[in-house]
């Protein structure tokens, strides 16, 4: 009996060992061999799943289009994904990365979500001049990094910088002169600003990025509180008491969606304070609305992609296609990383086609001068390209504010920022009060 | 800075929520420690199945969280009865080693298990006291908080109660104490091995309740952190002693709170073992070590 038991356990230890080993799928030799690094299990693993079945969808519209023509083949060659799980976790990431590369073979790497993962792997791609098309990590570290090779980077996602510049020029610009005129302080009164991080290069890359605008132009914020929390945070009741006796105006979490949900959320619920929440763009995912409901009513994101604002001009009906397939597919909407894998993969497959052959340093000389018209994210001169120095392509920024529909029981963004683009003006409203108090 | 009173009273109130977590856990550590002397590593998994049931049960039922309470803490005491006798009764009295690994193995099963069961993805539920709370100038106090700690407090009065009023105590406590004597007395200490387990269970089980209750947000993989904590309240407190646990829980949640509001968030968890390894320099048995129970 007793060794029957034994036996069980042991069993039962080596499936679990089974299902934490095989997160990564082999996939026949044929065609490019693209390697996706997803989150598929840990903290970030909404935010891989999407990753994921973004490219997957690519992946399949192309080869459903027959593929991609391979000059020195001759003929139409498949874009075959592989599955790289990162666990969400440094360790991880280094392991699946590895394994693609050393095992699978892959030609061509995409997607990387959070900067402190893909900049503990990166040396293993440089070792071995894989192109890697990062559509998730935005420290602008990754690819401007001194300490190792980062000529077969590209970075398809915006740099911390650019996001925390663009957030901490509409609070100026939009947000304080609110502010100042309907509480009758004067216009030039400087706005008081808390930044809430992530004690990560993501988290200290954007706070850098704040101080950085404040000073090269001459803002009127000033900075009352500066609280960093470790990745993977759940409880920021003392860090939000701490902040709120700073008296902020505005609060600027930099976190991941699993963490601005229950920031936000403790703050207007346990601590009390009144005041107006901004996100960073890697928050806009379906997920995000739901786990706020009405804590998020008034808040602002900084964004590229959203689920539920779809930005005037040419990628409008890229963008509603592309949720309608992926909703009927899925049965979920898709989020903003998603969104740029499923355009990391399009660019790997158009660099398949403009090198002509899976040759690596090929590969990386055509997405290196490659252009692809924007295709549901907006980018500046409606063109994916890499062309700037650190391999970063450029994206056009917006900024939407969250309202609460009590009657259909949803969270809703409407765009306010920039104003080519505004659906609406920014709102204050009435249970704001400056200081937070 | 000037800080006001109400602040410091703020960071106080969160501090002693935190405990109440804290030392749910820690003292189902020291519970199954105390009777089996078999340390479980995959505790803060209990937690995290805790949540989920709560949960799961919330999610079919849209009952209160609180009254959930009356199901997760059974269905994980069961749950904690079904893992002793299939997992560690076997390896109980082989080498020490046989039991850190089964705890570590347990813990990647709890969580694998829980992704598929649950997916991977986050939750987080919403209690049907969210929205009031008392303002006493400018301290909050939101009436789940009070709660938690209410409920906190009765599940600790009935352990006591139990260990202390009952036959079933009684025998607990005579294994804890002498396991030989105990069995010798007729005590069958393999079932008293599988009741601390499952008590253990269920207190883990309750604490996830609580946890999902007050707001935060848990995924299958969430565990590890609240049990590292639990494991070095049990050190802190005592090996094997409740009380140990309830004070070393209420002062690691104080401790974390002040160490979060006067350094930071990133010295949240960096504090709590600072204070292990003082006290551990100072007192090597931990605060209630020798007076374990």
């Amino acid at each position: 009996m007793r060794t029957a038991l034994i036996a069980i356990v042991i069993g039962l230890l080596l499936v679990m060992a089974c299902f934490a080993g095989c997160t990564q799928q082999s996939v026949p030799a044929a065609g490019l061999k693209l390697g996706v690094v997803a989150s598929m299990t840990g903290p970030a693993s909404t935010t891989g799943k999407d990753v994921w079945q973004s490219a997957q969808l690519a992946a399949d519209e192309i080869n459903a289009r027959g593929g991609v023509f391979v000059k020195s083949l001759g003929k139409n060659v498949t874009i075959q994904l592989v599955q790289g799980d990162d666990e969400s976790t440094r360790e991880g990431g280094i392991k699946a990365v590895t394994k693609m590369i050393t095992d699978d073979k892959v030609d061509v790497l995409t997607g990387g979500f959070s900067s402190a993962v893909v900049t503990a792997h990166e040396s293993i791609v440089a070792d071995h001049g894989v192109p890697y098309i990062i559509t998730g990590a935005s420290s602008s570290t990754v690819t401007r990094r001194t300490d190792i090779n980062t000529s077969t980077m590209f970075h398809h996602a915006p740099i911390t910088d650019a996001s925390a510049s663009q957030t901490t020029i509409f609070v100026d610009e939009v947000m304080r002169p609110a502010i100042n005129a309907k509480f009758g302080r004067p216009a030039d009164q400087p706005l008081h600003l808390a930044v809430i991080y992530q004690d990560s290069p993501f988290g200290k890359g954007a706070l850098d990025a704040i101080k950085a605008t404040i000073a090269a132009k001459g803002l009127k914020i000033q900075l009352v509180a500066e609280e960093p929390y470790k990745m993977g945070e759940t409880d920021y009741r003392t860090t939000l008491t701490s902040v709120k006796a700073k008296g902020p105006d505005v609060v600027y979490p930099i976190a991941f969606l699993n963490e601005e949900v229950p920031m936000l959320t403790q703050a207007r619920r346990d601590v009390g304070l009144n005041t107006i929440f901004l996100a960073v763009e890697c928050v806009d995912d379906p997920d995000y609305y739901k786990g706020l409901g009405q804590y998020g009513d008034y808040s602002i994101i900084e964004s590229r992609f959203s689920a539920y604002a779809v930005p005037k001009g040419s990628i409008n009906a890229n963008v509603g296609e592309y949720q309608k397939d992926y909703i009927a597919r899925f049965n979920a909407s898709p989020g903003m990383m998603g969104a740029a894998t499923y355009e990391g993969v399009y660019i790997a497959a158009a660099a398949l086609e403009k090198a002509g052959t899976t040759d690596q340093a090929a590969l990386l000389s055509a997405i290196g001068s490659i252009q692809v018209p924007e295709m549901v994210e907006s980018m500046r001169n409606g063109t994916i390209s890499f062309g700037n120095q650190y391999h970063e392509s450029q994206f056009n920024l917006f900024m939407e504010q969250l309202r609460w529909d009590a009657a259909t029981q949803t969270l809703r963004p409407k765009i306010v920022w920039p104003a080519e683009l505004k659906e609406t003006e920014f709102q204050i409203p009435d249970w704001y009060r400056p200081g937070g108090v | 800075m000037a800080i006001d009173v109400s602040t410091l009273l703020q960071i106080l109130f969160w501090g002693l929520y935190a405990g109440c977590i804290y030392i749910l856990l820690a003292t189902g550590v020291n519970l199954i420690f105390g009777v089996m002397k078999t340390v479980n590593f995959a505790h803060g998994e209990l937690l995290m199945i805790g949540a989920y049931v709560t949960w799961t049960l919330f999610s079919l039922t849209g009952l209160n969280p609180y009254l959930l309470l009356v199901a997760t803490v059974p269905v994980l005491l069961l749950f904690g009865i079904a893992v002793q006798r299939l997992a560690f009764r076997p390896v109980l009295g082989s080498h020490k080693l046989n039991e850190i690994f089964l705890s570590i193995g347990l813990i990647y099963l709890f969580q694998n298990g829980a992704a598929m069961i649950w997916g991977g993805d986050y939750q987080s539920l919403r209690s049907p006291f969210e929205s009031i709370a008392f303002d006493i100038g400018s301290f909050r106090l939101p009436l789940d908080y009070v709660i938690i700690i209410a409920v906190t407090v009765a599940i600790l009065v009935g352990l006591q109660l139990l260990l202390r009023r009952t036959r079933l105590g009684l025998a607990l406590r005579a294994t804890s104490q002498n396991r030989k004597a105990a069995m010798l007395s007729g005590i069958n200490v393999e079932r008293m091995d599988m009741l601390a387990f499952g008590l253990g269970a269920a207190l883990a089980g309750a604490a996830g309740t609580l946890w999902a209750v007050s707001g935060q947000v848990f995924d299958p993989y969430m565990g590890s952190v609240p049990a590292v904590k639990a494991f070095a309240i049990v050190i802190l407190g005592g090996l094997g002693s409740i009380p140990g646990a309830i004070i070393g829980g209420l002062f690691y949640g104080v401790a974390e709170s002040a160490a979060t509001f006067t350094l930071g968030g990133a010295w949240k968890d960096a504090i709590s073992f600072v204070v292990l390894i003082v006290v551990l320099v100072i007192r090597p048995t931990g605060l209630f070590g020798e007076r374990g129970e």
